[in-house]
C-alpha cells in the first residue's frame, strides 16, 4: 500500500513538472512582456531597460530555472499588473473558487446519485429515460449559456436572486448550478450503472431472499457499493470542475482564481497566468491522487496495480 | 492515476467485444440514435448547402437597421429571425454558422483523433515502455485545464478559425488515447492477431488490418463525443473573446455579442445558444445510442 | 410536496438575497459604484487607468487645482505659486491640513513626494505626468520650489491633474504597495477598506480644508468592481447599485426609455481613427498608394456610424486631433464623403480592380471595428480581423508590422493638438507616415510660443495630413453616466467622476 501510494506520489509530482513546463514554454512564445509591463507612454528604450531589468532577454531555460526555484518555495513572483506578489493574489482568490467548487460537486452529487439510484431501481422506465436524457441533455448545454439564462430569469425577471458578486451565500446558487450541472451525467450514469451491477449481485438477491425490506436492500447494501466509485469519480470531477470555473465566474462577476485567470490572460500577465495554470493543475492532480488512493484503499485487489 | 477505467464510466461502457452483425439491426431500433443521427444530417445539409439557404448575405451590413425582433416577435418576415447588432440578417448567419460549428467539430476531433489513436494503439499493442511513456502523457494532458491553456494560446497567437481548430485539435486527444489504449489491449489477445502475427504479418500491418477493425466502433464513439466537446469549447472561447474573430458567423460569437443587449433582446442570446444546443444534443444523442448498440451488454 | 418545498427553499433564499443586498441606500447615505476595469494599485503613481483618476481625485489633493468646467486654476494644498525663473515655480503651501491619518501636511510632505516620483527608478507608471520635474525643495515649513528639467509650459496643468501630495513619513515607510493596499492622503475621501482590484470603500473626511473641489456631501461610497455591463444593469435593476458609467450607447439608449434611471452623456476627446501604413514599413503593402488611403477613407460611412452606433455627442471627425484642441483646425482637413463607388474607381486606379486582402488590427470597441471592416469589405477591401491587447498592438505598431488598424487616442485629456497629431507624425516609433514636411510644421508649432505661428504650423501639418489620407479619422467618442434617480450627479467632459460634486435627490 505504501509502495502505491510513494509510486503514484511520485508520478503526481512529475506530471506536476511536465505541466509547469509546458506551460511555461507556451506563454515564453507569447514573445516579450516588456511592452506590456512599460505601459501607454513608453518609448522604445524604456521598454528595453525593462527587458533587460527583468531579464527577459536570458534563455528560456534559464528563465524556466529561476521561476522554478522560487515556485518551489510557492513565490511565483510578482504580477505584471498588480505588482503584487502572485501567490498572495492567488490565496486572496482561492476562497471564492473552491467554494465554488465544493458547493459544486454537492450540488451534482445530491442530483445525480438519487437520479441514478432511481433510474437503476426501473431501468427503462419513465425515470430511467428521464435520467438518460437529463444527463444527454446537460452535457450539450453551453454553461455560458446557461449561466445568462439563469441570470435573466431568476435575477431579471423573478428578482429572487442577486446577479453577481461573492457577499452572501445566495450569490453562489446561480454558479453552483451551472458550475455543478456538468458534472452530473456522469456522476449520474456511473451510480446507474455501479447499481445495475451490485443490484443483480448474489448478495443483494441473497439478502432480498432472506426477507430484508426493499429500502434496506437498496441504501444499506447496494448503493454503499455502488458509491465507491462515484466517490473517485466526483473527485476528478471537482479537479476538472476547477479549472472549468473561468467561464462560470466571469459571467458572475466572482472574484475568484478563475477570473483572475482570464482577465490576466487579457492583461498579458504572464506570471499570473504561470502560476494558476499550475495551481489549476495541482487541483486535479491532487484530486486524482486521492481519488486512487481511495480506490485502492477500499479495493485490495488494486494495490498490486 | 492510471486507472482511466474506474473514472470514465464512458470508456467503462463501451470497452468490450462487439458482435457486429447484431449491430444494423439495432441502430435502426435505436431511437435517441435515429433522432441524433437524423438532427445532425440535416444540420450538416444546411451547413452545405448555406449559400442557397440563406435569406441574406450574412456579412451585409445595415447600421440603419440593427437590433430589429425576430417575426414572432413583432418583426417582419424580411429577417424572420431578426438582425444582429450591426443589422446583419440573424438566420442567414445561423445558417452559415452551422458551417462553422460542425468544421471546428469534425476537423479538431480529427486532429485529436489521429494522435490519440496514435498513441492510444501504440501504447495497447506494444506495452511495457511506449505505454508508460503514452500513460504519462495522458495523465500530463488531463492535468492541464482546458479552457485556460485554450485561452492562454489563442490568447498569444491571435484568435482565428484555424488556430481556434489546431488548438483543439491539440488539446483533445486524451479520451482517444485512453478508449483506444483500452480497446487494444482487449484486442491485442485474440487469436486472430496471435494468427497474423504467426504468419509473419509485419507490425503495421497487423495493427491496421487486424486491429483497427475491431476497434473501430469504440473510435467512432469517441469521435462524437469529442466533435460535441470541441463545439462547446469553441463557442466558450468565442464568447470569451479568444475564438473565432468577426465577422465569422460563430454561434458562440453570436450568443457574446447577443449578450450585450440580453437584458432587453433576449432573443439575441436565446437563438443562437438554442442552435448550439440542439447541434450538441444531436451529437451526444447519436454518441450514446452508438455506445448502445455497440456495447449492448453493458446496458441492460 | 417536492414541488412547494422547492418553493419554499426558493423563497427562502430571495429572502436572504434581499437582505444581503440592502436597498434604498439613500437611507444609508452610501453611494454605490461600479467599475469596469480592476484597478491594479490605488497609489496613484501606479496605476493608468480611468479608474486611478477617480480614486486619486477622491483620496488625495494637487497643489493647484483647475475647474472642470471654467478651466480656470485656482490654489488647493498651495495658496499661490509664482515662476522664479523658466525652470523654478516657487509655491506657498496651506496651513493646517491634515492627512487622513493625521500627519500634519508642510512642505517636507512636497518635497518627498516630487523627489520620490520624479526619480525615474522609482518606477512610476505614467513617466509624462512626472518626468519634467527635477526635484524640489524646502525654502521654510509652508514654502517650496520645483525646479523643472526644463521649460514646461504646461506645468500649472500638471500640478493641477496627476501630481498630488502624498505623507512623507506614511509614504516612506509604506512604499507604493502599502500606499495601494491603506492610501493616506488629504482628499474629500478617506480610504476604509481596499481589496485589490475588487472592492474599495471611501468615507467622508469630515475635516476636510477649504478646498475647491468642495465638501464631500454624502458620507459613503461603496466602489465595486464589475467587468461585465450587462452584470452591472442587472445589479441597477436590482437596486444593489446607485451608479454606473461607460455604459455602451444601445444599452444607455434603453435605460433611458425607462423611466427610473437618470441617462447622462458627455462628450470625450478620445477620436477613433484608421492608421495606414503610408510609409511602407510593414512590406509591400497596398496603403503606400495614395489612392488607396483615399479609397479607404472614402469606403466609410462616417455619418452612418456615429448616428447608429456611438450615438450621443459624438461627432464625425475628420481631423487627426479633436477639434476642440488648440490648433487642430477643422476648416484645414480635407474631408472624403462616403462614396463607395468613388472608392472602388480609385482602388481600380491604383491597380486593384479585384480589391485585395489585408490584416486589420484593432484593440477595442470590436463592434465598431467590425463594422468599419465591413464597410471596407464592400469595396474589396478584405481584411483578416486580429483582435489584440493594447500592449500587443502597440508593440507589433513600433515595429511597424502593422498594415491597417483601428486605433483610438485620448490625448490624456489634454486640450492642445500637440497631445494628439504631434505624437504620432513626428517620425516616432508609431508613425507611419513619416512625412518630412509635416515632421517640419510641427516641429515649429510644438516649440513656437506665439499662439498665431503655432495654429499657422498646425494647420499646414493637418492640410498635408489629410490630403495624403495617412489616416482615415473617423468620431469622437462618448460616455453614458446612468444613476437611479435618487442620486445627483452633472458629469464633466473630462471622464472623471467626481464625488464631492454628487448628492441625493
Amino acid at each position: 500500500m505504501l509502495l502505491f501510494i510513494l509510486k503514484r506520489l511520485g508520478l503526481a509530482v512529475l506530471v506536476a513538472f511536465t505541466v509547469s513546463f509546458i506551460s511555461f514554454s507556451l506563454l515564453f512564445m507569447a514573445g516579450d512582456p516588456a511592452a506590456a509591463l512599460a505601459g501607454e507612454t513608453a518609448s522604445g528604450e524604456d521598454i528595453e531597460a525593462i527587458r533587460k531589468l527583468y531579464g527577459f532577454d536570458r534563455p528560456m531555460l534559464v528563465q524556466y530555472g529561476d521561476w522554478l526555484v522560487s515556485a518551489l518555495q510557492f513565490d511565483f513572483g510578482e504580477s505584471y499588473y498588480f505588482r503584487l506578489p502572485v501567490s498572495s493574489l492567488i490565496v486572496d482568490r482561492l476562497g471564492v473558487t473552491m467554494t465554488l467548487g465544493v458547493c459544486g460537486i454537492t450540488f451534482a452529487l445530491l442530483t445525480a446519485v438519487p437520479l441514478g439510484v432511481a433510474a437503476a431501481i426501473r431501468p427503462n422506465s419513465i425515470i430511467d429515460r428521464v435520467a438518460l436524457f437529463l444527463s444527454v441533455a446537460g452535457q450539450a448545454m453551453p454553461s455560458f449559456w446557461f449561466g445568462l439564462i439563469l441570470i435573466v430569469i431568476f435575477a431579471i425577471k423573478l428578482g429572487w436572486l442577486p446577479p453577481s458578486g461573492a457577499s452572501t451565500p445566495a450569490h453562489f446558487i446561480m454558479p453552483t448550478i451551472v458550475l455543478g450541472y456538468y458534472a452530473m451525467p456522469a456522476i449520474m450514469r456511473l451510480t446507474r450503472a455501479g447499481m445495475l451491477d451490485v443490484l443483480s449481485s448474489d448478495y443483494i438477491r441473497t439478502a432480498r431472499a432472506k426477507g430484508a425490506p426493499e429500502g434496506r436492500v437498496l441504501f444499506r447494501h447496494a448503493l454503499r457499493n455502488a458509491i465507491i466509485p462515484v466517490v473517485s469519480l466526483a473527485a476528478v470531477q471537482m479537479g476538472f470542475m476547477l479549472g472549468g470555473s473561468i467561464v462560470v465566474e466571469s459571467i458572475f462577476a466572482l472574484h475568484g482564481a478563475g477570473f483572475l485567470a482570464w482577465e490576466s490572460i487579457a492583461r498579458n500577465d504572464l506570471p499570473t497566468v504561470q502560476a494558476l495554470i499550475l495551481v489549476f493543475s495541482m487541483f486535479y492532480i491532487v484530486f486524482t491522487f486521492l481519488a486512487d488512493v481511495l480506490n485502492a484503499w477500499l479495493d485490495p485487489r488494486m494495490r498490486s496495480s | 492515476m492510471t486507472q482511466f477505467d474506474t473514472q470514465d464510466p464512458i470508456l467503462a461502457e463501451i470497452t468490450g467485444p462487439t458482435p457486429g452483425q447484431m449491430l444494423r439491426k439495432r441502430v435502426f431500433g435505436h431511437q435517441g440514435l435515429m433522432i441524433g443521427a437524423g438532427v445532425l444530417v440535416i444540420l450538416a445539409l444546411i451547413a452545405v448547402f448555406a449559400p442557397l439557404l440563406a435569406p441574406h448575405d450574412p456579412y451585409a451590413q445595415s447600421l440603419m437597421t440593427r437590433m430589429e425582433p425576430p417575426v414572432f416577435l413583432g418583426g417582419d418576415w424580411e429577417h424572420p429571425l431578426g438582425t444582429d447588432h450591426l443589422g446583419r440578417d440573424y438566420l442567414s448567419r445561423l445558417i452559415y454558422g452551422a458551417r462553422v460549428s460542425l468544421m471546428i467539430g469534425g476537423i479538431a476531433a480529427l486532429i485529436s483523433g489521429v494522435i490519440g489513436t496514435a498513441m492510444g494503439v501504440a501504447a495497447g499493442y506494444f506495452g511495457g515502455r511506449v505505454d508508460m511513456v503514452v500513460t504519462f502523457l495522458i495523465n500530463v494532458r488531463l492535468a492541464m485545464p482546458v479552457v485556460l491553456v485554450a485561452l492562454a494560446v489563442v490568447a498569444i497567437l491571435g484568435g482565428s478559425l484555424q488556430v481556434v481548430i489546431v488548438v483543439l485539435g491539440l488539446l483533445l486527444w486524451d479520451r482517444f488515447a485512453v478508449v483506444m489504449r483500452a480497446s487494444t489491449l482487449q484486442v491485442r489477445g485474440r487469436e486472430y492477431v496471435a494468427a497474423a502475427r504467426a504468419i509473419g504479418a509485419s507490425t503495421p500491418r497487423v495493427i491496421l488490418s487486424e486491429i483497427m477493425p475491431n476497434i473501430a466502433n469504440n473510435l467512432i464513439v469517441v469521435v462524437t463525443l469529442e466533435m460535441a466537446h470541441a463545439i462547446l469549447l469553441e463557442a466558450a472561447l468565442s464568447f470569451l473573446g479568444l475564438g473565432v474573430q468577426p465577422p465569422t458567423p460563430s454561434w458562440g460569437l453570436m450568443v457574446s455579442e447577443g449578450k450585450n443587449m440580453m437584458l432587453f433582446e433576449p432573443w439575441m442570446v436565446l437563438i443562437p445558444g438554442a442552435v448550439l444546443f440542439i447541434l450538441v444534443l444531436a451529437i451526444n444523442l447519436m454518441g450514446d445510442g452508438l455506445r448502445d448498440v455497440t456495447a449492448p451488454e453493458n446496458r441492460s | 410536496m417536492k414541488q412547494s418545498s422547492l418553493r419554499h427553499t426558493l423563497a427562502g433564499l430571495a429572502i436572504v438575497a434581499a437582505s444581503g443586498a440592502a436597498y434604498a441606500e439613500k437611507a444609508n447615505d452610501t453611494l454605490r459604484v461600479a467599475f469596469t476595469k480592476e484597478l491594479e494599485n490605488v497609489d496613484s503613481y501606479f496605476n493608468s487607468s480611468r479608474e486611478g483618476v477617480v480614486l486619486q481625485r477622491a483620496v488625495w489633493d494637487g497643489l493647484i487645482y483647475r475647474d472642470p468646467i471654467t478651466n480656470e486654476y485656482s490654489g488647493n494644498l498651495a495658496t499661490s505659486w509664482e515662476w522664479i525663473d523658466d525652470l523654478t515655480l516657487e509655491l506657498k503651501l496651506r496651513e493646517g491640513v491634515k492627512f487622513h491619518n493625521g500627519e500634519p501636511f508642510n512642505a517636507d510632505d512636497v518635497v518627498y513626494t516630487v523627489n520620490f516620483v520624479a526619480r525615474e527608478e522609482n518606477g512610476v507608471k505614467t513617466q509624462r505626468n512626472v518626468n519634467w520635474m527635477k526635484s524640489a525643495e524646502k525654502v521654510d515649513d509652508y514654502t517650496v520650489r520645483i525646479h523643472l528639467k526644463d521649460k514646461f509650459p504646461a506645468a500649472i496643468e500638471f500640478l493641477s491633474g496627476p501630481v498630488s501630495m502624498y505623507p512623507d513619513e506614511y509614504y516612506a515607510e509604506a512604499g507604493p504597495s502599502g500606499m495601494g493596499l491603506k492610501p493616506v492622503g488629504t482628499g474629500p475621501y478617506k480610504v476604509v477598506s481596499v481589496t485589490p482590484g475588487q472592492h474599495f470603500v471611501l468615507e467622508k473626511n469630515e475635516n476636510y480644508h477649504d478646498s475647491p473641489k468642495g465638501q464631500p456631501e454624502i458620507t459613503n461610497i461603496d466602489i465595486r468592481t464589475i467587468p461585465d455591463v450587462n452584470t452591472q444593469m442587472a445589479e441597477l435593476f436590482s437596486g444593489s447599485l446607485d451608479l454606473i458609467w461607460q455604459v455602451p450607447a444601445d444599452q444607455a439608449e434603453k435605460l433611458a426609455e425607462m423611466d427610473q434611471f437618470t441617462v447622462t452623456n458627455e462628450s470625450t476627446m478620445r477620436v477613433g481613427y484608421l492608421s495606414m501604413d503610408a510609409a511602407g514599413r510593414s512590406g509591400d503593402t497596398p496603403f503606400t498608394n495614395l489612392k488607396v488611403r483615399q479609397a479607404v477613407n472614402h469606403a466609410i460611412n462616417r455619418e452612418e456610424l456615429v448616428a447608429a452606433l456611438l450615438k450621443g455627442k459624438s461627432k464625425v471627425v475628420w481631423t487627426p486631433c479633436f477639434p476642440s484642441q488648440f490648433g487642430c483646425v477643422e476648416e484645414a482637413a480635407t474631408q472624403y464623403e462616403y462614396d463607395p463607388e468613388k472608392a472602388k474607381a480609385l482602388l481600380a486606379e491604383a491597380g486593384y480592380p479585384d480589391g485585395f486582402t489585408t490584416e486589420f488590427y484593432a484593440y477595442r470597441d470590436r463592434e465598431y471595428a467590425e463594422a468599419i471592416l465591413s464597410y471596407l469589405n464592400a469595396v474589396g477591401i478584405k481584411s483578416d480581423f486580429k483582435f489584440l491587447q493594447y500592449s500587443a498592438l502597440r508593440e507589433l505598431n513600433m515595429t511597424g508590422d502593422v498594415p491597417l488598424a483601428f486605433l483610438t487616442w485620448g490625448s490624456f485629456s489634454v486640450n492642445d493638438a500637440s497631445a494628439m497629431v504631434s505624437q504620432f507624425f513626428k517620425h516616432g516609433s508609431l508613425d507611419d507616415a513619416r512625412d518630412d514636411q509635416v515632421l517640419a510644421d510641427l516641429e515649429v508649432a510644438d516649440s513656437a510660443t506665439d499662439p498665431d505661428t503655432r495654429v499657422e504650423h498646425y494647420t499646414k501639418a493637418i492640410e498635408r495630413i489629410t490630403e495624403q489620407a495617412y489616416w482615415a479619422p473617423m468620431f469622437s467618442y462618448n460616455t453614458n453616466y446612468v444613476s437611479t434617480k435618487e442620486v445627483e450627479y452633472t458629469p464633466t467632459a473630462d471622464e472623471v467622476l467626481r464625488f464631492t460634486t454628487m448628492g441625493w435627490n
